[in-house]
């Protein structure tokens, strides 16, 4: 107690490319969870150039309920040979489970307990038909005696903050589903993502209901990931002679409401959006216009507009503007998920911050190829859970 | 008041628990009433009812009904539903901002937009109650 906070990098990352990976439970030959997470884990420590011996702590988000080993962590410390004297560890926090692994991990080193810790997770879940897997969603959302019994789903909470915003902005369903164009393009550049095949906009307006007044292509597919970050002192990634990111900023909000409370408020201003990157912001002595590249969490089309809004990517009651003008593809103002985000990249939900940090690590490391964004210099990653009742923002610098 | 009632065939498809002070909620509802608990410290609502004020933190509440009245906020059609809602699908859910200065969510059985006037009214499945909002009859 009492040492002063050190300065922390990120110096590795790799993910498997998000998709079908469970199997179903009747086939013969299965996919484990903890062979793909040690083979991504591997892959992360490699990119950084570090050894196993450097690894001090192990943080992971918990993994679904589909996936059979518990008490995963401890698990994977023997699976992985890694005594550890800083932590070893799962978190859970819905949405946010994989950005408070980082979190956690970033803590670690900068309180000095590990020199290098490991964020990491895995989240398999396609071995479960969409139904079945819904019965269990519908829990983690709203009040279980006092909103599930009416059906309320994560997503639909979503959709009403697109009927909101349609109401009181004008926007049309049209504006709301460029977004999902846009990182359908943006994804057509990530080896890791989910869906690479272009959409039009016509193709994503004909898609059956899925929650009004979005369609299967505003809303995120069902995906299977693992990923896996290295995290580590700023004086340790100058020694590694490579380019790293240097963390400049974090701001975390939780505004007391779970998707609603009964206290009437502008549900699409995202407030907790807004003061956790009020907050990161002024830690990393930035304005929201100085961000060069933003990946945000946002399982639906309308979620993007609201967060770019209420973390002044754009203006407020603006945002689908603003997409539609191309402000926020690659080569505009503002690109916002260069990966193609939830809705392209694909959404593993425990471990998508950690995917949303891969794709702002390949950017600001300039690996990103034919979806780079040029002179990339800050990059950002939030997550969220609820209906952004809670946000996380991190604000990254790149460095070498 | 007494809410207006509409039938409904079979069970609930999600059954809400009830304990020994929700159940209050729920046997009022049953009786056609609609109602919460209010702080007598600083009288502020709460809803869903909880036995103490969120807002205080005081446990001095006492029940009261409710007008049943208000304002949709916003509303989506669930047409991709969980397993046990399968035989309802599509329905409609939705927030409410109520005449008593309080927010909810809950179904609604008809195309009410936005900003348009609800009345809460009595679902009558065959074991026991839930509570939706329509356009005022």
């Amino acid at each position: 107690m009492g040492r002063a906070l050190r300065d922390v990098a990120v110096v590795g990352a790799a993910a498997t490319p998000v998709g079908r990976i469970q199997k179903n439970a009747d086939e013969d030959i299965q996919v484990l969870e903890h062979e793909t997470l040690a083979g991504v884990a591997i892959d992360a420590l490699n990119d950084a150039g570090l050894k196993r011996e450097h690894v001090g702590s192990l943080v992971f988000s918990n993994p679904r309920a589909y996936t059979k080993q518990l008490y995963f962590a401890t698990f994977m410390a023997n699976y992985l040979r890694l005594p550890a004297r800083g932590v070893v560890m799962e978190v859970l926090g819905n949405g946010m489970t994989g950005g408070f692994a980082f979190d956690q991990a970033a803590l670690d080193v900068a309180a000095g307990r590990s020199d290098v810790a490991l964020a990491l997770g895995v989240s398999f879940e396609l071995g479960i038909g969409s139904a079945e897997h819904m019965m269990r969603s519908m829990r983690a959302t709203g009040d279980v005696d006092f909103h599930v019994p009416f059906g309320f789903t994560p997503i639909s909470w979503y959709a009403m903050d697109a009927t909101r915003y349609m109401h009181e902005t004008g926007a049309t369903r049209a504006d709301l589903a460029s977004v999902a164009v846009k990182n359908r393009r943006h994804a057509s550049l990530n080896p890791l993502a989910h869906y690479r095949d272009p959409i039009t906009l016509e193709q994503v307006l004909a898609q059956r209901p899925i929650v009004e007044p979005l369609g299967l292509f505003e809303v995120p597919p069902r995906s299977d990931g693992a990923a896996a970050l290295v995290v580590t002192t700023v004086e340790i990634a100058k020694s590694l002679k490579r380019p790293y990111l240097r963390l400049r900023g974090r701001g975390f909000h939780h505004e007391g409401a779970h998707q609603i409370s009964e206290v009437p408020n502008d549900m699409t201003a995202f407030a907790a959006a807004r003061e956790a990157g009020k907050d990161a912001f002024a830690e990393a002595g930035i304005s929201a216009g100085d961000v060069d590249v933003a990946e945000l969490y946002a399982p639906c089309t309308i979620v993007e507009i609201l967060v770019a809004e209420a973390l002044g990517l754009v203006p407020r009651h603006k945002g689908a503007k603003a997409a539609v003008a191309g402000e926020t593809a690659l080569g505009g103002r503002i690109p916002i998920c260069t990966s193609g985000g939830c809705l392209s990249r694909g959404h593993p939900p425990m471990v998508t911050p950690l995917y949303n940090i891969v794709e702002i690590a390949e950017q600001l490391r300039r690996r990103a190829g034919p979806r780079q964004v040029k002179g990339a210099e800050i990059g950002i990653a939030s997550c969220e859970l609820g209906n952004y009742n809670a946000a996380l923002v991190h604000v990254f610098e790149a460095a070498a | 008041m007494t809410l207006p009632v509409v039938e409904r065939k079979g069970a609930r498809p999600w059954p809400p628990r009830a304990s020994a002070f929700t159940k209050t909620f729920w046997d009022n509802l049953n009786a056609g009433r609609f109602t919460t608990v209010r702080c007598a410290d600083c009288r502020r609502l709460t809803f869903p009812p909880k036995p103490f004020c969120p807002h205080c933190w005081s446990k001095n509440v006492a029940w009261v009904e409710l007008s049943g009245r208000g304002k949709l906020y916003s509303r989506t059609t669930v047409h991709a539903a969980p397993a046990a809602f399968a035989a309802e699908t599509p329905y409609g859910v939705c927030i409410v901002d109520a005449e008593d200065g309080f927010r909810f969510a809950t179904a609604v059985l008809d195309d009410t937009p936005p900003d348009r006037p609800v009345e809460v009214v009595l679902l009558r499945y065959d074991d026991g109650p839930l509570f939706a909002v329509r356009s005022p009859r």
